[in-house]
């Protein structure tokens, strides 16, 4: 009796917690959604259910005589899935040397890696920039996803060493009696395995871009070149009016593919972050 | 050849040869290698003398006429200008090592390897240094190198009245270092946005951290339904960029227009909180939404190790007539720690770092009277202003510097006290 | 072996570093620094002109590349900081402008870096403007930009809410005394920041430096005498009587005043004239009007900002860019300037224009401006405007009192000043 009791009071209590959480999660996003269809431009005229609701400021991002949103969402786009693709490709075989070779210098690289990313980098800006009007990668797209990818390296090498790890080494070594060789084990015994750290490494290199509004806005010098992050931050941080409800709508487009990304590989992450980013 | 081709002297032979890359290898009759040894070495040299002589000379004297030279630019020339002659010297050691040994291995009177053997070589013993090379030169331009830039630029005298064109930027020792802790406006800041940094970063991680790993557990009972579901939705707040959940919880967070004063706290009747003008709420409202930010994460994470920890152990201590709370301090807690340590510490170090949510909530704000930072500014965020309005890059830099290696310090030593990293395999 | 080997290629290093000898000094030839004298036509001029302004320049480009076969290519770029942002870049990068355009508070800190140029213009271009204005593009007795505008906060109301406008600010505090309730405010305006701010303390006797027959003195501060506590117990009792909300106190407080007042909860705003474009979109029947004076008849001495066009630094063709802005300047394009961005233009020549004095917001920019003062254009201004927005942000939240709160802005920015303008 008291068992059950107990089970019953334990699951109330469960249940409570998380529509709680539920309602402590949805409801600022709720608001967000609610003010991209507020009419008018400012925060304090907005509320969550919108009295005059409106598809105008969709329709604003949406024309490019008024707004360079499209081209903004372009640019993100092809940034992100760029960064995603070459930062796989090069942590997958970072990762891979790391877990599977022992060489010199690898304990120190690997710590370097982790203290790596601990440095605030934005004080560095200026030398981001003169490196790419170096390389003549300044206001180009190219240059950005390259040093989105750099800096993607360190803490996605870790996991993704992490996550081979867990692989045992014993197929590679009856591939290598069978006679295949370094690349041919990397890619047809060691790589269909990990799809899981691959999903969690691509999720984080696609998404990094959408966050960042500071290097892409030292880099990219023309407006149309923009990738979303930095102007939607322009679009609200402007001094002497913020249009509000138009950042609301831009970010809700922003929000809603990314967030079906990272549901439909939530099944991945789960298990890629827990041997990635551990020792599994 | 002058030298008797004495049996024991190859070695020597070939190594004073190859100060010109190349020819220790033809004298090898390695001829492939050599040729191609030598046109890289040409080649490298043709590149890159310019860059090397502007950059080296720049690097030591940060420019000498004004319109001409830009201090800030010869600096990176500077800093690119070491790391290709570090490349440079990498491959002329190669070069001259390679020379030796195939000397000594024909001294001992094995035969050198041939060319196929020698890529059979190259394939196997480089192939982790052929694989990892362009990561690592990426890693070295975009994230190294900058860091060097900052280390480099603490040691200048870059401000406003030392600033190109106009000026040229000098080398100034340790004098950005002793100002930031002799000039008194300077230290008492440094001191007290040190403080509320730490307090920051231990609040705010602690409380992202607890609340991931509790509601992990939470939803992790076998009786909860609709599991799939919860996760999604706590998954959420992760989902969104954060800098845009940043600026809407900066207007919910309003105080005369915001939702959380208008809307929530009015209904169950409390009075307006000046969430944006007193210090002590700014402080609670970022550290709440830092936990709604940071949480996800843990939450993810936590689930899976959740998942591998197997059920025996929990029958076993039942059976053993452990409570819940039991169950939890000696099997999960211990289990969950073990095994997320080294993330965990990375997001104590991204807390002391966080920029974005102290700059884009209220500016470091609000402000508090007599201080020469905003009540919530922490020391990143506190950089930042001194760059943008005082122009004192150097001592921005300078501080950056003590921060980084402060972190860098505290992580390090943290990890090491980390039971994760002791393993030998885990290295 | 290994550690001689390495000390050997160490020893190399530093010899590179040591025999580097730099560039070459015949590779400097005057092509770099466009040397003066007769410099050729360049085939284009870069000008960047502030966010969403830059529609006039499409006739008058076309215009001098008429006259003189140089095309002008123009881009739009965000003024405030942007501009200086990007051309401390762009410049040494050589992917910068020839012309730019910038608030001439900025001017003090760009002329000491060296990213403008000073212009060689004529006795005669430069009696075009007005005294106080080209005073403003003036540091160090060296002229850096000719005005493009001026402009200065005035009295913005809603005619639907506000039948008159009052004469002295004892009226305007009586008409908000009965008008604001609940989510209604009478007048609104941003006095926790200082640039809106100084207004009440300057017309009530403070300064910010001491303008000694315009050289000003940067350890002479007024911020704390007795005519600033005075406006700042002023600006206090708005406050604190909840005539202004809390919410357009700090960052976010501007764009949360223009929501109110563009959705018509704000009967009057003090604002800049940048504002009525926005004011319009929303439907608003508005009047604007020099601000209201103190009861003793003093005005409100209000911020004039000039801005200026300015040639880069970093330009190869700073002659013909010279001539551009002369070009750009002159009273009949600064009119169609003025026709096109509503952008006050400080040409003597045009204050009596009908298309000026007909326009209600010109005429009310023009008038407030007579009572203005230029914002103080030496670098050390940039110290000034943290200290003093947290001291007011601390007075108007009732932490602090004016005379203390002050007292300790002053103590900082002394401090500041010192610490980073000591040349």
């Amino acid at each position: 009796m008291s068992i059950k009791k107990e089970k019953y009071l334990r699951l109330t209590i469960t249940y409570l917690v998380i529509f709680i959480m539920f309602a402590v999660i949805l409801y600022p996003l709720a608001w967000i959604i609610g003010s991209s269809f507020n009419p008018g431009q400012s925060l304090s005229g907005s509320s969550i259910i919108p009295k005059n609701a409106t598809l105008a400021h969709y329709r604003e991002l949406f024309d490019p005589g008024r707004s360079n949103y499209l081209y903004w969402y372009w640019n993100s786009l092809k940034v992100s899935i760029l960064t995603m693709v070459f930062t796989v490709i090069l942590v997958s075989l970072t990762g891979y040397s790391f877990s599977r070779y022992r060489f010199a210098g690898r304990r120190k690289s690997l710590m370097t890696f982790l203290v790596l990313q601990m440095v605030p980098n934005y004080a560095a800006l200026i030398a981001i920039f003169v490196l790419a009007f170096l390389t003549g990668l300044l206001d180009s797209h190219l240059g950005l996803i390259l040093v989105y990818v750099g800096g993607q390296i360190p803490i996605n090498t870790w996991l993704m060493k992490g996550y081979l790890d867990t692989i045992p080494r014993e197929l590679d070594e009856s591939a290598k009696i069978d006679g295949a060789g370094h690349f041919r084990i990397f890619l047809q015994i060691v790589m269909p395995l990990s799809s899981p750290i691959i999903a969690v490494v691509a999720l984080f290199s696609f998404i990094a871009p959408f966050a960042d509004f500071i290097i892409a806005s030292i880099l990219l010098r023309t407006e149309k070149n923009y990738t979303l992050a930095v102007g939607l931050y322009e679009m609200v941080a402007k001094q002497f009016g913020a249009e509000f409800t138009n950042f609301a709508a831009g970010a809700v487009l922003i929000a809603i593919p990314i967030s079906i990304l990272f549901l439909s590989f939530q099944k991945y992450f789960v298990s890629g972050l827990t041997a990635g980013g551990t020792k599994g | 050849m002058a030298e008797s081709p004495y049996k024991t002297n190859h070695r020597r032979t070939a190594f004073a040869l190859s100060i010109i890359p190349g020819l220790g290898q033809l004298y090898h009759k390695q001829y492939a290698k050599g040729t191609f040894f030598f046109i890289l070495a040409a080649s490298f040299i043709y590149v890159f003398a310019d860059m090397l002589n502007i950059g080296l000379w720049g690097l030591f004297t940060l420019g000498e006429k004004t319109p001409r030279d830009h201090s800030i630019f010869l600096l990176v020339y500077g800093i690119v200008a070491v790391i290709v002659l570090i490349f440079g010297l990498a491959f002329y050691l190669f070069n001259l090592r390679d020379a030796y040994q195939n000397g000594l291995k024909r001294d001992r009177g094995e035969r050198p390897a041939k060319l196929k053997e020698q890529y059979q070589n190259l394939v196997n013993s480089g192939f982790p240094y052929l694989i990892m090379s362009p990561g690592f030169l990426l890693l070295v331009f975009v994230v190294i190198l900058p860091i060097i830039f900052v280390i480099l630029l603490a040691f200048t005298n870059y401000d406003l009245y030392h600033s190109p064109p106009a000026k040229l930027v000098d080398w100034a020792g340790f004098k950005n270092f002793v100002d930031i802790f002799s000039i008194d406006i300077w230290r008492q800041t440094f001191f007290s946005v040190f403080a509320w940094t730490i307090v920051w970063t231990f609040t705010a991680t602690t409380f992202q951290i607890a609340l991931g790993i509790f509601l992990a557990i939470l939803v992790n009972q076998k009786e909860v339904k609709g599991k799939a579901m919860i996760r999604t939705v706590f998954i959420l707040p992760w989902a969104v960029p954060a800098f845009v959940s940043i600026l809407v919880f900066a207007g919910m967070f309003n105080e005369s227009f915001g939702a959380v004063n208008r809307d929530i706290l009015s209904l169950i009747g409390i009075d307006p909180v000046p969430w944006m003008t007193k210090a002590v709420y700014t402080k609670i409202a970022i550290i709440l939404i830092q936990t709604w930010l940071g949480f996800p994460f843990i939450f993810a994470m936590t689930t899976g190790v959740l998942q591998s920890i197997p059920d025996e152990l929990y029958e076993a201590a039942t059976v053993d007539g452990a409570t819940y709370y039991q169950k939890f301090k000696k099997i999960t807690l211990p289990l969950v720690l073990f095994a997320t340590a080294p993330i965990l510490i990375t997001q104590f170090t991204f807390n002391f770092n966080n920029f974005n949510i102290i700059y884009l909530f209220n500016g470091g704000g609000p402000a508090v009277p007599g201080a020469n930072a905003g009540g919530t500014d922490i020391l990143i965020s506190w950089i930042y202003r001194l760059t943008m309005t005082s122009a004192q890059y150097s001592k921005a830099a300078a501080i950056t510097m003590l921060l980084s290696v402060f972190v860098i310090l505290a992580a390090l030593w943290q990890f090491k006290r980390t039971k994760s990293f002791q393993e030998e395999d885990m290295m | 072996m290994k550690k001689a080997l390495f000390n050997f290629l160490m020893l190399i290093l530093m010899l590179g570093i040591l025999a580097a000898c730099g560039p070459k000094e015949e590779e400097t030839g005057p092509s770099e620094t466009g040397g003066k004298g007769e410099e050729a036509k360049p085939e284009k001029l870069v000008v960047w002109e502030d966010k969403d302004k830059s529609g006039w320049l499409e006739k008058v480009a076309s215009d001098f590349e008429k006259e003189h076969g140089i095309k002008i290519e123009f881009k739009e770029v965000e003024m405030a900081t942007k501009m200086r942002d990007q051309l401390r870049l762009d410049g040494p990068a050589g992917t910068g402008p020839d012309i730019v355009t910038l608030p001439h508070d900025q001017i003090g800190q760009v002329a000491v870096e060296g990213i403008v140029a000073e212009l060689d213009v004529s006795e005669e271009t430069k009696h075009r403007f007005s005294e106080s204005s080209l005073a403003a593009q003036t540091y160090d007795g060296k002229l850096y930009g000719l005005p493009k505008s001026a402009e200065t906060p005035v009295f913005i109301y809603n005619k639907a809410l506000m039948k008159e406008v009052p004469k002295t600010m004892e009226e305007l505090y009586d008409f908000a005394k009965a008008n604001t309730s609940g989510d209604q405010y009478g007048f609104l305006a941003l006095w926790d920041n200082f640039y809106f701010a100084h207004a009440v303390i300057g017309g009530n006797g403070g300064f910010v430096f001491n303008d000694d027959n315009g050289v000003l003195d940067p350890a002479n501060l007024g911020l704390n005498n007795e005519g600033a506590v005075k406006g700042t117990q002023y600006i206090q009792k708005w406050y604190l009587e909840k005539l202004f909300p809390n919410g357009i106190v700090g960052e976010s407080g501007g764009s949360a005043m223009d929501g109110l007042f563009n959705e018509g909860k704000a009967a009057s705003v003090m604002n800049g004239p940048w504002a009525f474009g926005p004011i319009g979109e929303a439907g608003i029947d508005y009047g604007a009007a020099p601000l209201p004076k103190f009861a003793d008849g003093t005005p409100m001495k209000t911020f004039m900002g000039v801005k200026g066009w300015h040639v880069s630094a970093f330009s190869k063709n700073q002659e013909w860019a010279t001539k551009f802005i002369e070009y750009i300047t002159n009273d009949e394009n600064a009119k169609y300037r003025f026709e096109q961005t509503k952008e006050v233009p400080t040409n003597t020549a045009l204050v009596a224009d009908p298309a000026i004095s007909e326009d209600e917001g010109a005429k009310a920019v023009a008038l407030q401006s007579q009572d203005a003062v230029p914002m103080p254009n030496i670098p050390e201004m940039s110290e000034v405007w943290k200290p003093m927005a947290d001291a007011l942000q601390t007075v108007v939240t009732g932490k602090a009192e004016p005379k203390s709160a002050l007292d300790s802005a002053v103590k900082q920015i002394q401090q500041n000043i010192e610490a980073n303008h000591s040349k």
